[in-house]
């Protein structure tokens, strides 16, 4: 092992990073990070100040700091733009409109830019062996993934949105060196809509089992006594959490004693039906809290239709609870069909139906996931992940 | 103290913000301490409109903390918010204030000359802000002299290098390069590469193609890499006609879409020669790049183009020299004739359908060839040089384009989605 090359710096470079950061994208780019790291490579992290993806304040300090084996340095957002454009642009295009080129550059760049780290890249690009940049819509992988093409990996993310058929994206994934996905939906939806170049390769991320779950320990912390559907992650109208609180409102009402707990980033009752009792958030948990969490409910539930990997359903099945999880998702559904470990279901209507049957049913429910969980063994172990990327650097950047 | 540089740059994708990018690089490189201000939100550390008398009032504030301002100047940036004469004067004399605050080079990289010319006043405005600079630079002897016909008292006039900060984008070879671009390994690559302008002339390189590769002693190609820049009915127009004609010409194709600088790179490593029959330019970024990897070039002599020529470019008066330069590129032995229409009616026909694209290469006329004359569908820009027709049309733009542009779009749809169908049921019956 010790004579393999893994000479220069590898730097990952998402837009957020660190403690209180909730997202997928941001846990594969850190599972990455570390686990090259602890293969010996010399790795960084190139991010922004801010920690919340809605307001982008810069809210850590700006500069260099350590996590674990990993550099930091993070460079400040700047918002000096109305976002008028971002917001005018952005409804066209979630009307199916097509924007021009011109209008796209002003879409993408009246948001969050962080030129420091544009310029951080341009002087010290050459430093590094490797930057790997995503998700693909972020200004730090539009503007910053092209500034050394030569040396940009990109972990797109994809999936099908009104954004990933803009035309400025085609440079940053047609032009770099190498482009690594979570799954082979992505891959093809980008095959599909990009040139992709010869460098490609599906990954999947990592996911860690723990080898005890502490389901008393967490009932008791958290007063729950009663059955419960689980959702982790963002609560917020992307994600579909308001089309999960509408379902659950209604299995409620035909009268169903199932439980709704959350946790993650978002206000759950923003524009959210009232549920009383019936919701319970446990706010921004750590992974222990959220793997019992998941052991102990009687099911998990995905709503979301933008995931491009969707680690929580994996961390469902390695947890033995099954899954409810929305078909307009790609790879959600490939996991499903491929696991056999869940319900899928297509609009408000069926996941209500889901919902009922999961009340009435659950020993047939958690049937269903005896799979799951050597799906994950076979398919997301974390080192064999971690070791085909450290494969992929080697030989994508010779 | 820090320079300032005022240019459009990156993310945006053009000529003068790559250009810049490269040139704030090195400059970095080398220890100057440089910033950057554009007029759209970018990269830059700054975001200003300068093309007016508001802007450059703005600029004229912050100009002394500078102690070098460098100006990559082109009209849209040194007036395109100017609203008439008399706002496009006070530009000048407010350049002339800001090098008077600091130290300015001027570097142009195209210009309206009506702007110095257009009356008595301009020229003695715009020469003194031109000649209160510290440094006026263009890229090529033809920039230098029309530039100083057109203001002789400006004081001197330097050149620089094009690609001075050109870097390479790619590492890989040609075999490399075509492998990743799914070329033939073996083929005759002839490449015009670039946005689809009808300046940029790839028509002519089309026309002459089709002279040239049928006398070819090898399988040759020409590659058109490149799209339109903005969606205007001229360009759109421009764009349909050439693939017309790239459809109408064995060994053709235009490669569509956005392309990265990496692959911009990549297929000038392909190629065994550009083809760059510009009818008008002041000077190319292409040339530059191609002289990166050692390509040979093909280039009219238009603008600066002769003068950024370099021992492997051959610079052409007309058509009928370029055939020539192709052919020769390619290994034609002997001449390639411009008369070599047989004396026959349906021939000549057959060759005005071929040109005009008007049937395939093949040379077979299909009842579904007029869909692909449909021009695409474009919402008129509100332009117009009445005075104040441009405000009504823009508003009245503003106030339908919601119902009209859905409609335009599903138009476009509905004929690209009937061409590729027409396409698929022919490829299916060969």
């Amino acid at each position: 092992m010790t004579d393999l090359d893994r000479t220069g710096t590898i730097a990952f470079v998402p837009p957020r990073y660190g403690p209180g950061v909730v997202g997928g994208a941001e846990v594969v780019f850190s599972e990455f990070a570390h686990g090259l790291a602890d293969l010996g490579w010399d790795v960084e992290v190139l991010t922004t100040c801010a920690r919340d993806h809605f307001t982008w304040a810069n809210e850590f300090p700006p500069g260099t700091s350590t996590d674990g084996k990993i550099t930091i340095r993070r460079f400040p957002t700047v918002l000096d733009t109305p976002g008028k454009d971002r917001d005018r642009l952005g409804n066209r295009m979630l009307a199916g409109e097509r924007l021009t080129l011109d209008e796209q550059q002003r879409w993408a760049n009246d948001s969050l830019r962080v030129p420091d780290l544009w310029f951080h890249v341009l002087d010290h690009g050459d430093d590094y062996r490797a930057m790997f940049f995503g998700p693909y819509m972020f200004w730090t992988s539009l503007a910053v993934g092209q500034v050394h093409p030569d040396r940009s990996i990109l972990i797109p993310c994809l999936h099908r949105e009104p954004a990933a058929y803009l035309d400025i994206y085609k440079p940053l994934v047609e032009g770099s060196v190498g482009v690594v996905f979570l799954s082979d939906p992505e891959r093809d939806l980008a095959a599909d809509l990009f040139r992709l170049p010869g460098n490609h390769e599906v990954l999947g991320s990592g996911i860690a089992l723990p080898e005890h779950y502490d389901v008393d320990g967490f009932r008791a912390a958290h007063g729950i006594d009663g059955r419960f559907v689980y959702y982790a992650g963002r609560r917020e109208w992307a994600k579909g959490w308001l089309d999960l609180v509408e379902a659950f409102r209604i299995v409620r009402a035909r009268g169903s004693s199932l439980q709704l707990v959350t946790s993650g980033a978002g206000d759950p009752t923003l524009g959210a039906p009232e549920l009383g009792d019936a919701l319970i958030d446990i706010g921004f948990v750590d992974d222990a809290t959220r793997d019992a969490a998941m052991a102990a409910a009687d099911c998990y539930v995905q709503p979301s239709a933008l995931e491009s990997f969707s680690r929580t359903i994996l961390e469902a099945w390695g947890a033995g609870t099954p899954v409810i999880a929305n078909a307009a998702s790609d790879v959600v559904s490939w996991h499903v069909e491929r696991s056999g470990a869940g319900v899928l279901y297509r609009g408000g209507a069926e996941l209500v139906e889901a919902l009922t049957l999961l009340d009435e049913n659950p020993a047939a429910f958690a049937e269903l996931a005896s799979g799951g969980r050597d799906y994950v063994r076979e398919h997301y172990e974390p080192s064999s992940i971690v070791g085909r990327l450290d494969d992929a650097i080697r030989r994508w950047t010779q | 103290m820090t320079t300032l540089m005022i240019t459009p740059f990156a993310p945006s994708r053009d000529g003068i913000a790559n250009y810049a990018v490269q040139e704030v690089a090195s400059l970095r490189r080398s220890g100057v301490d440089v910033e950057v201000l554009s007029p759209l939100p970018s990269a830059a550390h700054h975001h200003l409109v300068v093309g007016s008398a508001t802007g450059m009032t703005r600029l004229l504030r912050r100009a002394s903390r500078y102690e070098r301002i460098i100006v990559q100047a082109y009209p849209e940036l040194l007036f395109g918010a100017c609203r008439h004469r008399i706002e496009r004067l006070l530009v000048w004399r407010l350049w002339q204030q800001v090098a008077a605050r600091t130290e300015v080079e001027f570097r142009i990289h195209e210009i309206d000359y009506a702007t110095i010319t257009a009356d008595p006043l301009t020229q003695r405005v715009a020469t003194a802000a031109l000649a209160s600079f510290d440094r006026r630079t263009v890229h090529t002897q033809p920039e230098r002299t029309a530039l100083l016909d057109a203001a002789p008292d400006i004081g001197t006039v330097d050149i620089v290098d094009h690609g001075a900060a050109f870097i390479p984008r790619t590492t890989l070879d040609r075999t490399q390069a075509r492998a990743t671009l799914g070329l033939d390994p073996d083929a005759y690559i002839f490449l015009s590469i670039g946005f689809v302008q009808r300046h940029k002339g790839f028509d002519r390189a089309v026309r002459a193609f089709a002279r040239v590769q049928p006398h070819a002693p090898v399988d040759t190609q020409l590659h058109i890499v490149g799209d339109i820049r903005v969606d205007h009915p001229d360009l759109a127009a421009y764009r349909d006609e050439l693939d017309r004609m790239v459809a109408s010409t064995a060994g053709c194709s235009r490669r569509t879409g956005y392309v990265g600088d990496s692959e911009f790179d990549r297929w000038i490593v392909a190629a065994d020669c550009l083809v760059l029959p510009y009818r008008s330019i002041w000077s190319s970024g292409v040339v530059e790049r191609a002289a990166l990897f050692d390509r040979p070039v093909i280039v009219t002599d238009v603008g600066g183009l002769a003068d950024q020529a370099r021992a492997n470019t051959t610079v052409v008066a007309d058509d009928h020299e370029l055939i020539e330069a192709m052919a020769r590129s390619v290994g034609v032995d002997g001449q390639v004739g411009t008369d070599d229409l047989p004396p026959d009616r349906r021939a000549i026909e057959s060759v005005v359908k071929r040109h005009a694209g008007t049937v395939r290469a093949d040379g077979v006329t299909r009842p579904s060839d007029h869909l692909r004359h449909v021009p695409a569908a474009i919402l008129g820009q509100p332009v117009s040089e009445r005075r104040g027709v441009p405000q009504v049309k823009r508003m009245i733009f503003r106030l339908t384009s919601w119902m009209t542009q859905p409609l335009a779009d599903t138009v476009n749809d509905l004929r690209d989605a009937t061409n590729s169908a027409i396409d698929d049921l022919e490829e299916r019956n060969r």
